[in-house]
């Protein structure tokens, strides 16, 4: 497969999205602009310009016509897709790390850095799709205040029944969106290696959390039992479902700090395949100068892409090779339902 | 500057042969259905470059629902408002060919290719502990430095050398005495390398089978299970154009057990697949 290269961010990436057709893919990075790309051939449709500080997070509403970022500036920013437009800005007290809008797109979720006296929230929002977008709730209808220790990565569950988010001090907890309570919080990873990523499974009965204690878990999202536990050799920031084929992607890499010692095949900045039911690493993707921040998976499962520390976005399309890879087992599996 | 002036100056012709101006474009169709392309520009010190271009182009349909199609007229905006459709060069490019196969046990194959790998890198880790020694003194310099090159003659290795060193000088044999040739079949663990190659061989022929007059259309799948239903298949190999990833028209399958590739050898031969007649024979070994 030939990666397509999108060099269109001047510092380091901080998350990429797929809409949910595929189609378009988002990107975010520290350079305080949000591009869309075509990924289908790389061709980038525009660019969202407003922010005053790095940007951290990005999610696509369900319809593909609203767009949600949160950036170091404080701000959440809601932008028509089309036209490149901001609709809306809610200020926030602190920078806002993580947004997610909900399966049904009705709602969005924004996690708030904890800093300068002020404690971890993750915010509700209310999204109203009417008219040109710009009439929306002011305050957020609902504050889930992280006391223990900050919310770092959120994300809705099935039907928008819990929030379920990722603290810095390695635990996974659930939250009731309708109360604000807390329903369980259960110590996933080694305490205090901050959890760095959690993305759902298509279905959202599952999902996959990447920490730093170099390891991801793929946990079920009724009641976080830990179905599977990856474990690799580098610091993880990022992991991802495949839909379509059982695999997770991880990525990661050595601290950008220590990155200048040492060299592109010592910093590991590989994305990394594992079977998800065998728990068994598959294959490696090279590329990128610098540790992978951010990888999301096209809805379809025919495509990946990877954004890293070094500025660049790389879009891979699968080739057939990836979709004929069976164990022995699944081959002989597909032969039995044959045959029946 | 002529050109500001009169253009109907026949003198303005000279500008054809100005070695500034660039060749046109050339496109050549090849045979197997790519085009080259041949083109001209400046780059970055002004020199003149030809870039040849070989193009495969396919065509793929896409049925995408209405919401996709809809959004594919969109304009752009932002820092991309008023561009031309199609990806900018500043922007977007294509990187080199990642092969990406995923395989059962990656992990042990990367282990020993890194090991390979680091073994053949590494020439300065090797040597790092091993110190330079005179032939003539035994000092800590080179033969060549030595102070006493002129009034010694080189230290004899068979007798100032340790006892081990001995012992592999007449295993090298040819007692040719001071030569350090040593024939390959005597080198250390030359031997075994040797005969592990061969039986490798052996072993892989005992029960692999070429087919010839595979169709171009070929797929490793189709073949798979096509030879699938003799035993329990272990390896298929289909040969493929490097440029347009056709098939080239032969293919190896090898089985677990030589039983079953018989039987397969017996029954495909002369089978019918994609409208060609397939020829089964077992491979032979390529010297």
């Amino acid at each position: 497969m030939r990666p397509i290269l999108l060099s269109g961010h001047e510092r380091s990436l901080t998350q990429i999205k797929f809409n949910s057709d595929g189609d378009l893919l988002f990107s975010t990075s520290k350079d305080k602009i949000v591009c869309a790309w075509w990924s289908a051939n790389g061709e980038r449709l525009g660019t969202y310009s407003g922010h005053q500080g790095a940007v951290w997070t990005v999610d696509v509403s369900p319809n593909t016509t609203l767009l949600a970022t949160g950036s170091a500036d404080n701000t959440v920013r809601l932008w028509n897709i089309k036209t490149g437009e901001c609709v809306k800005v809610w200020d926030f007290p602190t920078a806002v790390k993580r947004v997610a809008f909900s399966p049904d797109g009705s709602r969005l979720l924004a996690v708030t850095e904890k800093r300068m006296g002020f404690l971890g929230t993750i915010a509700v929002l209310d999204i109203n799709y009417d008219g040109t977008y710009t009439e929306q709730a002011a305050e957020p209808s609902l504050v889930i205040t992280c006391e223990d220790s900050k919310a770092t990565v959120a994300q809705w569950s099935f039907l928008a029944k819990y929030i379920l988010a990722g603290h810095e001090d390695g635990s996974v907890s659930q939250y009731d969106p309708k109360t604000g309570d807390i329903v369980e919080n259960i110590q996933i990873h080694e305490f205090d290696s901050a959890i760095t990523d959690l993305q759902m499974s298509p279905d959202r009965l599952s999902f996959i959390t990447a920490s730093k204690d170099k390891s991801a878990k793929l946990i079920s999202a009724r009641n976080l039992a830990i179905l599977k536990t990856y474990t690799t050799d580098t610091p993880l920031n990022t992991a991802s479902i495949t839909p379509k084929k059982s695999f997770v992607i991880l990525g990661g890499g050595q601290a950008a700090m220590d990155v200048t010692t040492t060299s592109a095949r010592q910093g590991k900045f590989e994305a990394r395949f594992w079977h998800s039911i065998v728990g068994e690493e598959v294959g490696r993707v090279k590329g990128h100068f610098g540790p992978l921040n951010t990888i999301d998976v096209h809805p379809a499962g025919t495509a990946y892409a990877s954004g890293g520390e070094d500025g660049y976005v790389r879009v891979h399309h699968f080739d057939k090779s990836y979709f004929d890879f069976l164990y022995e087992v699944e081959r002989e599996h597909l032969r039995e339902q044959a045959r029946k | 500057m002529s050109r500001l002036g009169n253009r109907a100056d026949w003198a303005d012709d000279e500008e054809f042969d100005d070695p500034s101006a660039l060749p046109a474009q050339q496109v050549i169709a090849n045979k197997d259905g790519t085009k080259t392309v041949i083109s001209y520009r400046f780059n970055d010190d002004n020199k003149k470059v030809k870039v040849t271009r070989r193009i495969k182009t396919t065509v793929v349909r896409e049925h995408v629902n209405p919401q996709v199609a809809e959004r594919r007229k969109w304009e752009k905006f932002g820092l991309e408002k008023g561009h031309a459709p199609g990806p900018t060069f500043d922007t977007t490019s294509v990187g080199e060919n990642i092969v990406f196969r995923p395989t059962v046990n990656w992990k042990a194959n990367a282990k020993e290719e890194e090991k390979e790998g680091g073994e053949k890198g590494s020439m300065k880790d090797q040597l790092k502990d091993k110190k330079v020694k005179c032939r003539i003194c035994s000092g800590e310099h080179f033969t060549a430095r030595c102070p006493f090159k002129d009034t010694m003659a080189p230290v004899e290795e068979g007798t100032a050398g340790a006892p081990g060193v001995e012992a592999e000088e007449d295993k090298g044999g040819l007692g040719a005495g001071n030569s350090s040739y040593v024939p390959p079949h005597m080198r250390k663990g030359g031997a075994g390398g040797g005969e592990k190659m061969g039986g490798r061989f052996e072993k892989d022929d005992l029960a692999t089978l070429r087919v010839t007059n595979v169709s171009e259309l070929a797929e490793e799948n189709e073949l798979r299970d096509l030879f699938e239903r003799f035993g329990r298949v272990t390896r298929v190999f289909l040969a493929r154009d490097r440029e347009t990833q056709r098939a080239k028209g032969f293919a190896f399958i090898s089985y677990a057990d030589r039983g079953d590739a018989e039987l397969a050898c017996q029954k495909v031969d002369g089978f019918g697949y994609r409208h060609l007649i397939l020829r089964v024979e077992f491979a032979k070994r390529s010297t």
